[in-house]
């Protein structure tokens, strides 16, 4: 069963295409991460494949349903947690409100929101802090609660965007933790990281996006044939890139 | 190699003029036109007030009373004063002139920032404005009076001393306690509600308690010379409190110096520029010790209190505010109009706008009914019933015409949620119904207990309130689809607004006062009914309100679908708008 197919999707923004022709196919059950250089179209990609915004053509597919009908998608909807890019808190409820309100919307009984949002805010570390606003907190703590609040149905997909940025390291070896457990029971996690340790330890398949453009799709074990995800990656993106540009105050 | 403070002032002024000038540019073309606007109305103003104030002191003030002179600085400062709160108020919605710690790390004393962040600060509006109109003027009357005013220049000097080293103190004082990101918000909302209700003070007290010389003369010789001494009485006694006031307020230190001047004595004068300057100087030493204190660690201001960790176990068993249920209503419904309500609730800026609604509905309304209460004809009552459901929608068509402008970033948790959109309009729909009916039912208790309601207009006011907040709904659903703006965290300002959403904003502003419209249509009936059949006009009235309120739910009823579909289509439109862009 794939859980993310695209075919020749693509986003532009005026002339500049963010995502270019794009084909994935990621299978069920696997911890994809999506990669690529800054500006490359990931979070345009995870935004399409999430309803956040429309693609300018191609096709998707999400959990083995087409997105190209609004109630389709909406359906699809409870069967997906997502982290987006700029999170998606209100400014002033608390941390235990905002997951009671998704659990609420996800048509979820009223004991499990209560036990599951207990069991999230306890993990995330967020209970000692109950009545300060999301306003007032830090980026990592924000970052801990839209996890919480995607992993709040019990989703059989996570998207997560840029999951670890932002988080200190205990709570990073939980998240950790977290997701592999899900993996485990059969959900499929898309992420991505500029962290390429972090998704070399964790993921089980990858996929490289540059300018746009699908370079590379292939499982963790093949990419560590031939290096680390680090060469192998800054093989595909372009080694001109990182070619040190000289100063020439360094020079003298 | 040049001077570095001055290099450093330049760099100060070049900042400030370019943060203002990204702000304007960021808001489109119309923002542009109008900053340019602004800063040649600023030079214009400036260069005319110059001139003008010479002339007047030249030609015109020579020949008044001194108490004339007086009247005119007092017109002078009120209106300076008024543009320099507001000039405050706008410049506590975005702090970056007066946050020193951007500057810290650079190489450059604290002392020299803090001396140059005041110096860029003087460069206003409401400074360009009324300095140069009061220097002319200075200079107008040394020339016309005699040169004796020229003692007016250190009172001048001394007074925008006095006004701008306290206001410095007084950002310093708010910046630090809006270190805290919610206390900010309140203490946005705290100022600029304090603005408002002293400039409309003059206007309550005239309203409630009527203000002098409302007493008509008597017809008898004997009683109007008895009025005549009485009024003669009571404008000794005025005149008395007045000039007492001026010696003793420190803000009327300068046109009591100046109506001492006109009257050949200095020393009041003298001592109001000293006073000043004294007073001036002690608010800048403080500004300065309350910057050390708080830039440096020495005092208890400088230190962001760390949050106690409060370790606020959520008791077991114990049902929060957002998971309480309501009855036939589906749960998506609740869920989310108790979390905008929630989220309202603690949002300052939502509560601005509420208390703004009852302050003028107080000083304009209410103050009037209060000076004859009871004395309304029966005819008036059930319009002046259902003028309070009006006038309740007045105040609220920002919240009502922009549900999604408030979410900001929260926007996208909706969109990534599976419930039917028809279910989301409802849920904001169901908050607001709670904000709406909190404030109309504020405005019936008054005109209630002012206008001695009966018991049908308060029946019918409630059913035309329905009535109007479900139209106003359909058309506050529509237009927050259609144009959405982002409203700036803790503030009412739109933040990306384009021109066709202004322009859309505007219109929607007179579509939602036609809404209103229908309000009075069951008064007007009813009186029509009442007069041409035998059926009594309380009872027609109440049924043309129950027949109104059933039009406008069976319109809601049927609207609500086909708006879901539409905010669906919409939905990527509406996060371009009221979301960061990210693109």
């Amino acid at each position: 069963m794939l859980a993310v197919e695209t075919s020749g999707l693509t986003r532009c923004f005026g002339p500049v295409r963010a995502v270019d022709g794009l084909n994935l196919r990621v299978e069920a059950g696997q911890f994809f991460g999506f990669l690529g250089p800054n500006g490359a179209g990931k979070s345009t990609t995870i935004k399409m494949l999430t309803g956040l915004l429309a693609p300018t053509s191609g096709s998707m597919r999400v959990l083995e349903t087409d997105l190209s009908t609004t109630a389709a998608a909406r359906s699809v909807k409870r069967r997906i947690g997502v982290v987006p890019e700029d999170l998606a808190l209100f400014d002033n409820l608390t941390a235990r409100e905002y997951l009671t309100f998704i659990g609420r919307m996800y048509l979820l009984p009223s004991e499990t929101v209560r036990q599951r949002c207990q069991e999230l805010l306890a993990m995330m570390d967020l209970d000692r802090e109950e009545k300060k606003t999301t306003l007032e907190y830090s980026h990592g703590m924000k970052k801990k609660l839209a996890l919480a609040a995607a992993l709040l149905p019990n989703p059989d997909l996570l998207f997560l965007d840029e999951p670890f940025e932002g988080v200190d390291a205990v709570a990073s070896r939980m998240l950790r933790d977290v997701l592999l457990g899900f993996v485990k029971r059969g959900t499929t996690v898309f992420l991505t990281s500029h962290v390429l340790e972090i998704v070399e330890k964790l993921c089980t398949h990858v996929g490289i996006v540059a300018q746009g453009k699908l370079v590379l799709q292939a499982s963790m074990d093949d990419v560590r044939q031939n290096g680390s995800l680090e060469e192998r990656f800054l093989e595909v993106v372009g080694n001109g890139q990182v070619e040190k540009q000289k100063l020439s105050w360094l020079e003298e | 190699m040049a001077n570095p403070t001055l290099s450093h002032l330049r760099t100060m002024l070049w900042l400030r003029w370019r943060l203002t000038r990204n702000q304007w540019r960021r808001g489109g073309v119309v923002n542009v036109v109008i900053m340019f606007i602004v800063v040649y109305a600023g030079l214009a103003l400036a260069a005319i007030g110059s001139v003008a104030g010479l002339a007047a002191g030249i030609f015109g003030l020579p020949y008044a009373r001194p108490v004339e002179i007086l009247f005119v600085f007092d017109g002078l400062i009120a209106v300076f004063l008024f543009m320099w709160m507001m000039g405050l108020v706008t410049e506590l919605q975005r702090s970056e002139v007066f946050d020193l710690t951007r500057f810290l790390h650079l190489p450059v004393a604290l002392r020299d920032v803090f001396l140059l962040n005041y110096l860029a600060s003087l460069l206003c509006l409401s400074m360009a404005a009324i300095v140069p109109a009061m220097l002319g003027l200075t200079l107008g009357l040394a020339v016309g009076c005699g040169p004796a005013m020229l003692l007016l220049l250190p009172l001048v000097l001394g007074f925008f001393f006095m006004i701008t080293a306290w206001t410095y103190r007084l950002r310093g004082w708010l910046a630090a306690l809006m270190v805290n990101k919610r206390r900010r918000q309140a203490v946005i909302m705290g100022v600029t509600l304090a603005f408002i209700l002293v400039f409309q003070l003059p206007n309550l007290i005239v309203n409630v308690w009527g203000g002098p010389g409302h007493t008509r003369p008597p017809q008898t010789p004997e009683g109007l010379a008895q009025w005549q001494a009485e009024r003669q009485a009571e404008e000794y006694e005025t005149e008395a409190v007045f000039n007492a006031v001026h010696q003793v307020v420190p803000l009327l230190w300068l046109p009591n110096g100046a109506k001492g001047l006109a009257e050949g004595r200095v020393w009041p004068a003298l001592w109001g520029a000293l006073g000043m300057i004294a007073l001036g100087s002690w608010g800048f030493a403080g500004a300065y010790r309350g910057t050390l204190r708080f830039y440096q660690g020495n005092g208890t201001a400088k230190v962001p209190a760390a949050s106690p960790v409060t370790n606020t176990r959520h008791e077991a068993g114990k049902t929060i505010f957002v998971e309480r249920s309501l009855p036939l209503v589906p749960q998506p419904v609740t869920a989310l109009g108790l979390a905008v309500l929630r989220s309202m609730s603690r949002a300052p800026e939502v509560k601005m706008a509420l208390t703004m609604n009852i302050v003028i509905f107080g000083v304009i309304g209410a103050g009037v009914i209060m000076r004859r209460p009871g004395t309304a004809p029966a005819e008036l009552l059930p319009f002046l019933a259902c003028g309070a459901a009006a006038v309740t929608f007045m105040g609220l068509t920002q919240l009502l015409f922009n549900h999604f402008g408030f979410d900001r970033n929260g926007f996208r948790a909706l969109v990534l949620l599976p419930t039917p959109r028809r279910h989301i309009l409802m849920g904001k729909n169901l908050a607001l119904l709670v904000v709406a009916f909190g404030v109309f039912s504020v405005f019936l208790v008054m005109v209630t207990a002012l206008a001695r309601l009966r018991f049908s207009d308060v029946a019918a006011a409630v059913l035309e309130f329905a009535a109007v907040f479900l139209i106003m709904s359909v058309l506050g659903n529509l237009a927050s689809i259609l144009a959405p703006y982002r409203v700036g965290a803790g503030t009412m300002k739109a933040t990306k607004m384009t021109g066709l959403t202004a322009l859309l904003v505007f219109v929607g502003h007179f579509v939602s006062m036609a809404a209103i419209v229908p309000a009075f249509f069951p008064p007007l009936l009813g009186m029509l009914i009442g007069y041409f059949t035998p059926l009594s006009v309380t009872v027609a009235t109440l049924l043309c309100a129950a027949v109104l309120a059933g039009l406008a739910a069976l319109l809601y009823w049927q609207t609500l679908a086909p708006l879901g579909r539409l905010l669906e289509r919409r939905e990527p439109k509406i996060l371009e708008m009221v979301t960061h862009e990210v693109e």
